[in-house]
Order: structure tokens, then sequence, then C-alpha cells
């Protein structure tokens, strides 16, 4: 195991000082270390998109990163997009459009969009499939979290 | 059309504002201090007598707080039905799959409980094992249940009519043989529960379970505890589609583990667990042959079905009866014969999945319809409308039908995907294909159960409680249910609050399954909701001084109809009852039906198959074939159900369009692939499901025929969605270039060989 390293990182703007093992993930981390649960695991392998978060503005599958590669990173997960009562833009689109059903993929496919309008703020449905393309979900069949895209697109222009 | 305020309404899910915020606890997501973490050891072989489990090792390891085997566990066998039941929680002496369960380790962390499973010894014998069903069926073949001669685990012979004068009566005959493969179900969230036992033996189980009831009863039968001393929770789930019914053997392991540490433990699959052991869609082959006039008129139809079970049956022998029933109740044929083998393998077990045998049913028989036309150069649907179903018939198996929207569903799916135009305008390597379908929209009365309760209370401030046994795994039935409830009380849905699936305070509910939750669930909410409204008006009446028939319900307020002004509020009426009257409002509701069961039901052969409502479908493919590499890409997609009444048309296109694009991925790409029993693919990067640049677009069309028995009409669409996708594709592609697939999924490779065959 190796002993514990120290880390500082901000995560949805609040500052951690952090001792952690070499072989922590970022996932286990959030999910067990912080009590940031919305932030889920489907795979572990890297292959579903469920444990996505936003690291310095980039998309990572947080179950295939470790802690101590994040040293100094400014994280986003789901829980620092609203602010209290307010959804996000894209949280809300999502709500409206029947995007989320049982809701296991929704914190990844809202943190993906998020980080793609966020570098293209006008995307094509071309560019929107692709950023999506590495998030699972298994009971919208997709068509629906499209249409929250779009809304979400007109919502913050 | 009835003047609806709430029902019939696009509301979105009510859980999806807790949901995109990530605050929705799912199972994982609990957290009680001092929990144990629990790890199952699983066979690595297929077929292995075990002569001895050695834990010694294991036991020494610091941080190992509980290690168990067959012996701690009471010998009793499940499966879905007691009268099927085959599986141990912890086998005893023999292996039957890679991943059946040995041993089980609670450990204070899950790398102390890895290293644990390590050391655990096992003595085997390896044996012979087989895993074709055809195989396994010879005489010599490896015997997996010992009193199990040739591995057949049950068959179904059904007939009604003759096919033998059918046949001989027919102006053509047609005969082919269809194959299906394994599908998984991969909901994203995978299967997992965290158990606590008090000192007096009280357990506490949270388990993301799609039948939470029955599950109750289940672990009592398993583990010979009293069902009244099992409290089973449901926290937010992520997606079933079937895997999460049956009994899965780590949550008896679970609360084992918790009995004897007396520690909170929780067990979690690991996404390749959950592709090794939960079961799959059942893989068959069906031999069909079928006998028509010149006209289009089927006189016949025989089907002839090898179902490989894998090692347990667990929901086998009911996936055999469906795939019967809706075989034989599709279209109206006279004279049909079905004829089911269910065959024990050593692979992983099948069970539930989404369509429930239906989807390999319709696979066969919709691939056939269309040879048929083709042979008859009869339009496909036209073929399908001379021979659909109607309404408030009994068919010749004796099946009870209400509404039906077959015919419709045909002829709007036509409308709506142009098929007339882009037929006579057909553009090369593109095609066409159909496909219709039926299903329960309620599930059925076979097992002697289909039972769902609600209890509906008013708070003192004028607000309203619903207690329901259904568990919403992400379809949304919380939502359509507190829909119904609403629309009788006549508040906005946010005026309920809500209780669901929990065993020590809500009611009863089969579960999450067979299309039932809107029928089922809802007829209980209903009821339950309509008599809590009489009190509420009784009590206004009094209040007022009038007669409960005269008043109108608005705005939170009772009042003589015509007079608004001179009103009693809700929450005058809800403290009145709590605080003077003494006696709080709330009503019950409990479904169990149907009840004019048909007396020619036989559960021997299905016959008379008690389902309370049918529904219906047309799925529509428009697809283009790549000639240089046989890849297929659908572009459009048309999706008619009879759904009854849509309660909410937003959540019922999510159904839809989800069942739709699980069941292009069966089509075209998802099989769960095994090699001497183990199964090659067991992750989301070799197991290809679609992503969302696979998918086409869909257009769904709700047919909407209200069932004399439906709460508000309406019947069930969960399952149904993604039944009659396969063969409308398959048609397709053979509308496109000719190439005729009979085993799924229809793979490039499949098509391009076929191109180059030609
Ligand atoms: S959990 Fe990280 S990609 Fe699936
Ligand atoms: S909503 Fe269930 S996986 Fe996407």
């Amino acid at each position: 195991m190796g002993s514990k390293h120290r880390i500082q990182i901000t995560v949805n703007q609040e500052e951690y000082d952090l001792l952690v093992h070499p072989d922590r993930t970022l996932l286990d981390l959030l999910r067990y270390d912080l009590g940031l649960t919305g932030t889920k695991e489907g795979c572990d392998e890297g292959d579903c998109g469920a444990c996505t978060v936003i690291v310095n503005g980039k998309v990572v599958t947080s179950c295939l990163i470790l802690a101590v590669e994040v040293d100094g990173a400014a994280i986003t997960t789901i829980e620092g997009l609203h602010q209290g009562d307010e959804l996000h833009p894209i949280q809300q689109a999502f709500v409206d459009s029947g995007a989320v059903q049982c809701g296991f993929c929704t914190p990844g496919m809202i943190l993906t969009t998020k980080a793609l309008l966020d570098e293209i703020p006008d995307p094509s449905e071309e560019d929107i499939k692709h950023y999506l393309e590495g998030n699972l979900c298994r009971c919208t069949g997709y068509t629906k979290i499209l249409d929250a895209v779009n809304i979400a697109i007109q919502q913050l222009k | 059309m009835d003047n609806y305020s709430i029902v019939g309404k696009r509301i979105p899910h009510r859980d999806a504002v807790e949901k995109a915020k990530g605050s929705a606890v799912f199972t994982s997501d609990i957290k009680l201090n001092g929990t144990l973490h629990g790890k199952i050891l699983r066979s690595p072989v297929p077929h292995a007598q075990i002569r001895n489990i050695d834990i010694s090792k294991a036991q020494k390891l610091k941080g190992v707080k509980a290690i168990i085997t067959s012996k701690d566990t009471p010998q009793i066998k499940f499966s879905i039905s007691p009268t099927w039941a085959d599986k141990s929680i912890l086998v005893d002496k023999k292996v039957r799959y890679i991943g059946d369960e040995i041993a089980a380790v609670a450990a204070v962390d899950e790398e102390f409980a890895e290293e644990a499973l390590e050391l655990i010894e096992v003595d085997w014998e390896e044996l012979p094992a087989v895993f074709d069903p055809l195989e396994a069926m010879q005489p010599g073949a490896p015997l997996l249940h010992d009193a199990v001669e040739n591995n057949i685990s049950k068959t179904m012979t059904m007939e009604c009519g003759s096919v033998e004068e059918g046949f001989a009566e027919a102006d053509l005959i047609f005969e082919d043989t269809f194959q299906t493969q394994a599908q998984s179900h991969c909901s994203l969230e995978t299967h997992c529960c965290i158990a606590t036992c008090s000192p007096t033996d009280d357990v506490k189980i949270w388990v993301n379970s799609q039948a939470p009831h029955p599950l109750r009863q289940k672990l009592s039968a398993a583990l010979n505890i009293d069902a009244a001393k099992i409290h089973v929770a449901t926290p937010f789930i992520g997606g079933g589609f079937g895997s999460k019914i049956d009994l899965e053997p780590a949550q008896a392991i679970c609360v084992l583990l918790a009995k004897k540490t007396g520690k909170p433990v929780k067990i979690e699959h690991s996404r390749k667990e959950q592709f090794m052991t939960t079961r799959m869609r059942h893989p068959t082959i069906s031999k069909l042959k079928f006998g028509v006039k010149r006209d289009g008129t089927i006189v016949a139809k025989r089907a002839e079905v090898v179902i490989d079970n894998g090692a347990y049956n667990s929901h086998g022998p009911a996936v055999m009866a469906y795939n019967n029933v809706m075989f034989s109740t599709l279209y109206r044929v006279k004279n049909i014969k079905y004829e089911g083998q269910l065959v024990y393998t050593n692979k992983n077990w099948g069970g539930a999945c989404r369509g429930y045998g239906d989807p390999q049913a319709t696979f066969a028989q919709e691939v056939m319809m269309d040879m048929i036309a083709e042979g008859l150069k009869m339009d496909p649907i036209d073929l399908r409308l001379k021979n659909a179903n109607i309404p408030n018939e009994i068919t010749a198996n004796a099946v009870k039908i209400t509404s039906c929207g077959l015919k419709e569903c045909l002829t709007q799916a036509r409308e709506a995907s142009g098929w007339i135009a882009k037929k006579a305008g057909k553009k090369k390597y593109r095609g066409l294909g159909v496909a219709a379908m039926i299903y329960t929209g309620g599930g059925s009365i076979g097992s002697g159960f289909n039972y769902s309760g609600a209890t509906m209370q008013m708070n003192a401030d004028g607000t309203f409680h619903l207690l329901m046994g259904a568990v919403d795994i992400g379809q949304g039935s919380n939502t359509i249910l507190t829909q119904m409830a609403a629309e009788i009380m006549a508040v906005e849905p946010e005026a309920i609050s809500l209780t669901t699936a929990d065993t020590d305070t809500t009611f009863p509910c089969m579960g999450t399954f067979g299309s039932r939750v809107t029928f089922c669930a809802g007829n209980a909410v209903t009821e339950a909701a309509n008599g809590l409204k009489q009190q509420l008006l009784e009590n206004a009446a009094e209040m007022l001084e009038a007669n409960p028939d005269d008043l109108e319900m608005k705005a939170k307020k009772i009042f003589v109809k015509g007079s608004p002004d001179k009103a009693v509020s809700y929450a005058e009426i809800g403290a009145a009852s709590f605080y003077k009257k003494k006696k709080p409002l709330v009503a019950h509701g409990y479904y169990n039906g149907p009840e004019d069961v048909s007396a020619e039901f036989d559960p021997a052969t299905y016959r008379g198959y008690p389902a309370p409502a049918m529904v219906f479908g047309t799925h529509l493919a428009e697809v283009e074939v790549d000639p240089a590499t046989g890849k297929v890409e659908v572009l459009n997609f048309t999706a008619a159900h009879d759904l009854g009444r849509a309660i909410n048309p937003l959540l019922v296109e999510g159904q839809i369009e989800g069942g739709a694009v699980q069941g292009i991925g069966w089509s075209l790409m998802e099989d769960l692939q095994f090699e001497n029993g183990e199964i090659v693919n067991p992750n989301f990067h070799d197991y290809k499901m679609l992503t969302i640049k696979d998918i086409p677009r869909i257009t769904s069309l709700l047919i909407e025929t209200i069932d004399p028995n439906g709460p508000f009409g309406a019947k069930g669409i969960g399952e149904c969605a993604m039944v009659p996708t396969a063969p409308a594709i398959v048609n397709a592609i053979y509308d496109a270039v000719g190439v005729r697939i009979k085993e799924l999924p229809a793979t490039s490779e499949k098509i391009f060989k076929g191109l180059k065959d030609k």
C-alpha cells in the first residue's frame, strides 16, 4: 500500500488538504472520503462515464485516475453545479426534457454536457454526439438526452 | 375526450431534480458506521465436484470478520417458484457454472476481503461440462442436476385446434429455424445490498430490488428466518430490466454475514460479476412451421423451441410459458401448437430480461411473417392486418382480449413512416421492415398472485400522503401513480408526498415486472384515492350541511356546486379529522387480478393465460446497409404502441425510446459470448451497447384504446417497447439488400457474408 501522500485540491470551490493512499482513485476519494456520492460507479473500468467529473475544465473518468494525480487541481462534481435550490440550466434542461429516468448516468451526462458547452457554446449535433459518446445510458435511449442538451444550449445563449 | 387536468400531462419525473443534483441516494451511497465489506468466492470452472473447502488460512487473516460456506447456509434451494427450486445460496457439493457461489467473506475493507478469498483453498474434481443445449439433450451428455434426465428441466406442450388439419388445409407451407442470443441487462447500477442484524435477529436490508416484497418472502424461505423479522427497504434504483427481480445469492449471503458478525455488511457486484452472474436473456432455437391460404390467412402455426436455461431455473419455466403464450396469441389463428424444452447448460443462468421470452418468440414469428408476405407477394403490413387480433375476443388458446389497437398501430405506423411512398421509390441499399407484437399490459395471475397495494391518507394540514408497495426503478411509476391520485383529489401532484416499496410500511406489491405497475398498482392507487375522496366529501358534507353528491372539489376546497364562496378547505377538513373527530382520513386500495380467470386456464400449458389486459404494438425500421462492409445504419424508427391511455406522454416516450434502443442493440450487436462456459466479454468495452452516436430518429405513436379495466384506461408499456424491434430491423435489412438474417445478432460480418454468397 505504501505511505499516504499529501494533496491539496479544490472541489466545488472548497479547498481540501488531504492525506491519501497512493492507490486511492479519485472516484473513491470523492465518494467515500469526501461523501460526494453524486459521482457514480458503473464499471470502475473507464467504459461507462457514470463517474465523470470535471478536472481543470476537462472531463475525466474518475475511476481511472488516482487521487495523487490531481494534486493542485480544481474539480467540479455534480454537487457543485446548482446554487442552493436553483438548478444549473443544464440540470434544469435534463429534468424538463425527461432525460432522467433511473438517474444513474445523469451526473456524468450533465457534467460532460457542461464541459462541452464551456468549450463549444454552440456545438453541432456531431460535436454533441462525439462528446457524449463515452457516457452510457441504458434507460432513455439517449433521445431525450439530446433534447436536453439542445435546450441547454438555447438557455445558455 | 375525457377532460383530465393532471392525467395525460407531460410532467417530468418527480425525482428528477434530486437525481440531477446528485443528491438522490442509491443503495451504494448509504454509509453505516462499522460497515464490513462482503465478497463472494465464485467458481472459476464450469462444472466440478467440490471435495473440500479449507478456510483455515483465510480465517487467520487479520481484518477478516467472518467466512461462510454451505455449512453455514440452510440447505434450502430457491428459484422464482418453490416448485422449480434448484439453486443453493452457497453450493454444497457441486458447481455448475463459472460464477457459482462457493464461499463468502466479510472483512474490514475490500482489500482484506479479496485477500481472504485468495486464501480459501478449494479441492475439486473437474467434471465434463456441456454448453450447447442441443448437445446437452443428447443421451450420455454430462448431467448438471442428477435427477434431471437429458438436462431437460421442463417441457411445455400446448395445442389448440389441430395443426395437422390446418397444414392440410393450407395452400402454402413455410418452415424455418431462427436463433437468438444471450443479452445482458446492463443496468448502469450493479447489484448492491447492505444488511444489518440486531441482537434480537431482526434483519434490515437496503437493496436495489425490483420486487422487495417477494424478496422478503424469498429471504425468509431461503434463510429460515421469519418474514416478519425481515425489513426490505429500497433506496433509488439504477435500472433493472428484469435483472433485479429474483433473489440474488449475494443478498442472502449479505444477511448471513451480518447475522454472523453483528455488523452492517455491504456487498456490491463489480461490473464483471454483474455480467457473469445476473441471469442473461435466454438464448433460443425456434423451429417454425406456418400454413397459409393464398389470401394471407394463417390457418395453422407450430413452434418447436429449445431454450438454453443455463445452470439453474430462476425464471426459466415462466419465460418458456411466456414464449409460448406470446407466440400463440399474436394473430387470429385457429390451429396452434407450441412445444418447448428448457435445457440446462453449464453457463450463466437465464432470467427475466425485458420482454420475458417474448422478444425471442416475436423475432422468429415476425421474420417468418416477412417471408410469408414475400412468398405471397403481399405487403407485409397487409398480411399482418389480415390476421390481426381484434378487441373483445377470446383467442383460440383461450386468452381474453379486452382493448386491442393492433390494427391502429399497424396503419398509423405505416402512415407516419411514409411506408407506401418509400416502398414505391425504393433506394438502393435502403430498406423498410415491420414487425408486430403482443404482451401483457398488467402482469398475470398465472402464479396465483398479481398483487399491488396502496394506502392514501390526509394529513392534518390538508395535504396527502400516499404509501404504495410499487417500486420505481427509473421507469417513472412514482410520477404516474401520483398523477392518478392527484387527478382524483383535484390537487397538484406536489401536494402528495410518498412512501414506496418498503416492506415494513407499505402494503405489498409483487414488483416491477411484467409491465404490470401502471395497471395493477394504478388500480390500487385509484381505489385508495377514490375511497379517500369519498371520505373527504362526506366530511365536507357534514361541515357544510349538504349532500355529498352535490359537492365539487376545486383548488383544495369543497363546496356545493355553483356556490364556491361557501366552501371548506382541505386544511379545515384535515384539521377537523385529526383534532375534532379524532378519526384521521385514510383509505386503502388493493389489486390482485384479474378475477375472472378463464376456467380453461391450465398452468401446465398456459392455455387461457390470465392477464388483466393485453397490449399490442408495431415497430417499423428504415435502414441503410453499406455493401462494402455489411454495416447497418438505422435511419428512422417508428414505434406505435397500444397502451390504453398515456398517463404521462413524456414518460411513455421515454419508455419507448429506451426500449427501442435496447432492442436495436440486441438486433445488431449485443451478444454475451461464451468460450467453454466463460464469458469472454464481461465488460462494456467488449460487450457493445448503443451509444448516443448510434441512435436513429425515433417517432413514438401512442395509441390510446382506453382499456375498460385499466386505471383511467391505461395498460403497461415498459417491456413491450423492445419486443418487436429485432424482427423490424432484420426485415428491413432483407428489404435493403436481400440478406435474410435468421440468427441474431445481425452483425456486419453476417450481412457481408450474405452479400458475398448471393
Ligand atoms: S465507473 Fe468510471 S467509467 Fe464507469
Ligand atoms: S437514466 Fe438510467 S442509465 Fe441513464
